[in-house]
């Protein structure tokens, strides 16, 4: 390491230093909360048999209403209602709203479960794009369709809200494919603390490679494509390992859109969605710590780690990348609407823990660790770093990379066991290791792109591929 | 060694350790994937057997204890009448109850969760006793699935000290408490009852016991709950619970409780009020609900227009002139909640 000036030994040395704390400091945060998920995994109750959960809720379960946004479904609505309407639950209601779509959705639900358009006095306290009218019919008490003008999945949602009677609501994705116990597994929580929990997130499984048919998933499989298989490591490191960890910590800052559900009214006090923002669900979960920390309340935001949607991720590079680089985008303003919470006692452990988790994972993670990419390699090769920091650099891109997702792997197998067999197994094993080559990369390239789109201010979601459930 | 090249050792070592656990768990599934299967198909064996009229000699220690136990509970949980006797007998034979009292020794508090729910199918002395124990364990869980199965065969120690022991009210808030209350008042209802009358009784547990009671059609609770309810704060989370039981028990004398309700502060007091107004027909509260038509808050409104829906005629008519002559928002809920129920 000879012939650079000290400046350019030290900057050198500096930049290497702050991308190996960064990681390690990432590392940590994930190796204690494998740790929490651990034990909330070890005392979380058995798995009931829908039958049982039936006769233990029936009585007490409160009213849920099912919001499903659809937007130009006209080829999957018909099968998407029918499997929700046949969801195992005492008391709810599904509530489609058609958010001003270009094609026949509106008339295929209308026609083919014979509705008609009818009154109904409901709410207008949150915002959204105006009603044009609402249909139901006395055969089908249980299904409510809402046609709106268009203004995204935010609005349709705080149409939804707005039109819902039940005490709670569960929003869904349009591609959402619900377990038919669903709902009596994830309303636990507001049947143990009722009076505290204000909103329940639960685990989403990939559903690329299995036989669907009628809006359930029949026989799982393993994709055979490799983009759907990392996805499946990458939604284990998200589902078992951060999400159950940050609710064992009272610290979660995110409920998937494609399912969640909310007590109606904290969410009305929160004004409902938030327009204007691709990351409407992380936004509308740390509206509600808000509140509940600003007003001292007492309050629970929970997450269960039975599955209970199955979804398909996107399995070309081109719409993956899209989907991340949004995701990115929708993490950045919602951080950055928020920022006062960060650090500020009164915010309590949402304040360190939830928003400090996406600070060093979300916000300073992807921009880190791709000028690690850079200038790592670039500085030890002109000779300006030395070869230890080369090999700690390493550690925290690939190995420690490999030890959190294969430690995911052995608690999932350890507690849950959900892949069918031991083959299945093995490839998610390879696939834990490989991804560390060349996708984790990739994804942190997408992020960064993320980054700049928000940095540009850049609104909406980009063009939507939807691909629909493949029946294999 | 420095301490950054040390991180590259450390991390090495940790992945290693992690691909090697993982080695050993996917051998242990192969290993285990082949008894799975193998268990699969005894239990595939095991049903036709147990629904048909095999010998009980020829399954004990030929099957798999906790299978045979598994399969007996949901068999016993799936059908009723005789068949389930036959299947609580067949279980009883097979000592599956006796398998399930010793799982409520496990250290793990999702086997005694799992033991203390079957064991609601076994209500002979010895799991009472146990199930009885279980109300000390350690988990809040299980000692509310001991109590649940208890009140189920009518066997739980007095009430006021179960609401001590569970902490209901306090430390457990779930809603099953309803259930546990509900199923204890079949048979005991006066205990339920000196609940509500107990003031040492936390007011979660008091609610609790009120909605347990409310479809008993015992209506000598009607004046004691709205006196409750009119000596509660209008902040008091559990008044809306009081008002609301009120309207289930649906009997007058619980007007005044009721009227005071339709002014609280709280919304969830006025809304529970004026479900109760219509589901007693407080015909006498028509005017007071028409004027809450035009409340702030939407479930107020709501509530005060279905209540004016049910009280017939008189409630039609208060209708129609709030539809014709109230300020918004008002109107909107007079026209809309007409529309929807067919009034013209």
């Amino acid at each position: 390491v000879t012939g650079w000036s000290d400046w350019a030994l030290w900057s050198a040395e500096w930049i290497a230093l702050l991308v190996i704390f960064t990681g390690l400091l990432q590392t940590a945060f994930y190796v204690v909360q494998l740790g929490f998920a651990g034990v909330a995994l070890g005392r979380k109750p058995p798995i009931a048999r829908a039958s049982l959960l039936w006769r233990r809720y029936a009585d007490e379960a409160p009213s849920i209403a099912v919001l499903a946004p659809a937007f130009n479904e006209e080829i999957t609505i018909v099968e998407s209602v029918t499997s929700l309407l046949a969801l195992h639950y005492p008391d709810f209601e599904v509530i489609v709203i058609n958010d001003g779509s270009k094609d026949a959705t509106l008339e295929t639900v209308v026609r083919h479960f014979g509705l008609s358009k009818v009154d109904r006095f409901h709410d207008y306290r949150v915002k959204h794009n105006p009603i044009r009218g609402l249909y139901a019919s006395p055969r089908l008490p249980r299904l409510l369709v809402v046609d709106k003008e268009n203004g995204g999945k935010s609005d349709a949602l705080n149409a939804g809200i707005n039109v819902a009677r039940a005490t709670l609501f569960c929003s869904i994705d349009a591609d959402s494919l619900l377990e038919p116990d669903a709902l009596l597994r994830a309303v636990r929580p507001f049947v143990e603390e009722p009076r505290r929990t204000v909103a329940a997130g639960g685990t989403i499984r990939i559903a690329n490679g299995s036989r669907i048919e009628a809006g359930q998933v029949l026989d799982i499989k393993m994709p055979r494509n490799f983009l759907a298989l990392v996805q499946i490591v990458e939604y284990l490191r998200a589902f078992l390992m951060a999400r159950l960890a940050l609710s064992a910590m009272q610290a979660l800052t995110v409920i998937s859109g494609a399912f969640g559900i909310f007590q109606r009214q904290a969410v009305l006090e929160v004004g409902g969605y938030t327009h204007g923002t691709v990351g409407e669900d992380m936004e509308l979960v740390i509206k509600l710590h808000r509140l509940f920390r600003e007003r001292k309340q007492e309050y629970r935001i929970d997450f269960i780690p039975e599955p209970v949607c199955w979804t398909e991720v996107p399995d070309s590079l081109l719409i993956l990348g899209r989907q991340r680089a949004r995701w990115q985008r929708g993490a950045l303003e919602t951080f950055f609407r928020h920022k006062k919470m960060l650090f500020n006692p009164r915010y309590g452990r949402i304040g360190f823990l939830g928003m400090g988790h996406v600070l060093v994972v979300d916000v300073v993670g992807p921009l880190v660790e791709v000028l690690g990419y850079i200038l790592v390699p670039l500085l030890w090769g002109l000779g300006l770093l030395a070869w230890d920091y080369f090999l700690a650099f390493l550690a925290i891109t690939f190995t420690f990379g490999i030890f959190v997702s294969v430690a995911t792997l052995i608690l999932e197998e350890a507690e849950l066991r959900r892949f069918p067999n031991a083959r299945d197994l093995a490839i998610l094993t390879a696939v834990a290791v490989a991804e560390n080559f060349g996708y984790r990369q990739l994804a942190n390239f997408w992020r960064l792109r993320g980054w700049w789109q928000f940095l540009r201010k850049q609104q909406g979601w980009g063009t939507m591929t939807r691909k629909g459930f493949a029946k294999t | 060694l420095s301490g950054l090249a040390a991180l590259w050792f450390v991390s090495l070592g940790i992945a290693g350790v992690a691909l090697f656990i993982m080695l050993g768990l996917l051998l242990a599934r192969l290993i285990l994937g082949w008894s799975g299967r193998a268990r699969a198909q005894e239990k595939k064996r095991l049903i036709p057997m147990l629904l048909g009229s095999a010998p009980h000699g020829m399954l004990r220690g030929r099957i798999h204890g906790d299978l045979l136990a598994t399969v007996l509970v949901e068999l016993i949980q799936l059908v009723r009448g005789s068949d389930r006797e036959r299947f609580v007998e067949a279980a009883t034979r097979l000592g599956v109850p006796e398998r399930l009292r010793h799982h409520l020794s496990s250290g793990s508090a999702r086997v005694r969760l799992s033991a203390s729910e079957a064991l609601a199918e076994f209500p002979d002395d010895e799991s009472v006793e146990r199930l009885q124990a279980s109300l000390r364990d350690r988990s809040s869980d299980v000692r509310l699935s001991a109590a649940l199965a208890l009140a189920s065969f009518g066997k739980t120690p007095p009430t006021r000290e179960l609401v001590d022991r569970l902490g209901i009210g306090t430390r457990e808030n779930s809603l099953l408490t309803v259930g546990l209350f509900r199923d204890i008042a079949a048979q005991r209802p006066q205990e339920i009852r000196a609940l509500i009358l107990d003031n040492s009784v936390p007011a979660g547990a008091k609610a609790a016991a009120i909605e347990a009671l409310s479809a008993s059609a015992d209506y000598s609770l009607v004046p004691l709950i709205a006196s409750l309810a009119l000596s509660s704060e209008s902040d008091d989370p559990a008044l809306p619970r009081y008002v609301r039981a009120l309207g289930a028990f649906g009997h007058p004398a619980g007007e005044k409780a009721v009227k005071r309700g339709l002014s609280s502060p709280s919304w969830e007091v006025r809304a529970a009020a004026a479900e109760a107004a219509g589901r007693i027909g407080l015909v006498t509260l028509g005017v007071h609900l028409r004027e809450l038509l035009a409340d702030p808050e939407w479930w107020v409104r709501f509530r005060a227009g279905e209540a004016l829906a049910r009280m017939g005629a008189d409630g039609a008519r208060l209708l129609r002139e709030a539809a014709q002559h109230a300020p918004e928002p008002g109107r909107t809920a007079a026209v809309l909640t007409m529309a929807e129920r067919g009034i013209k």
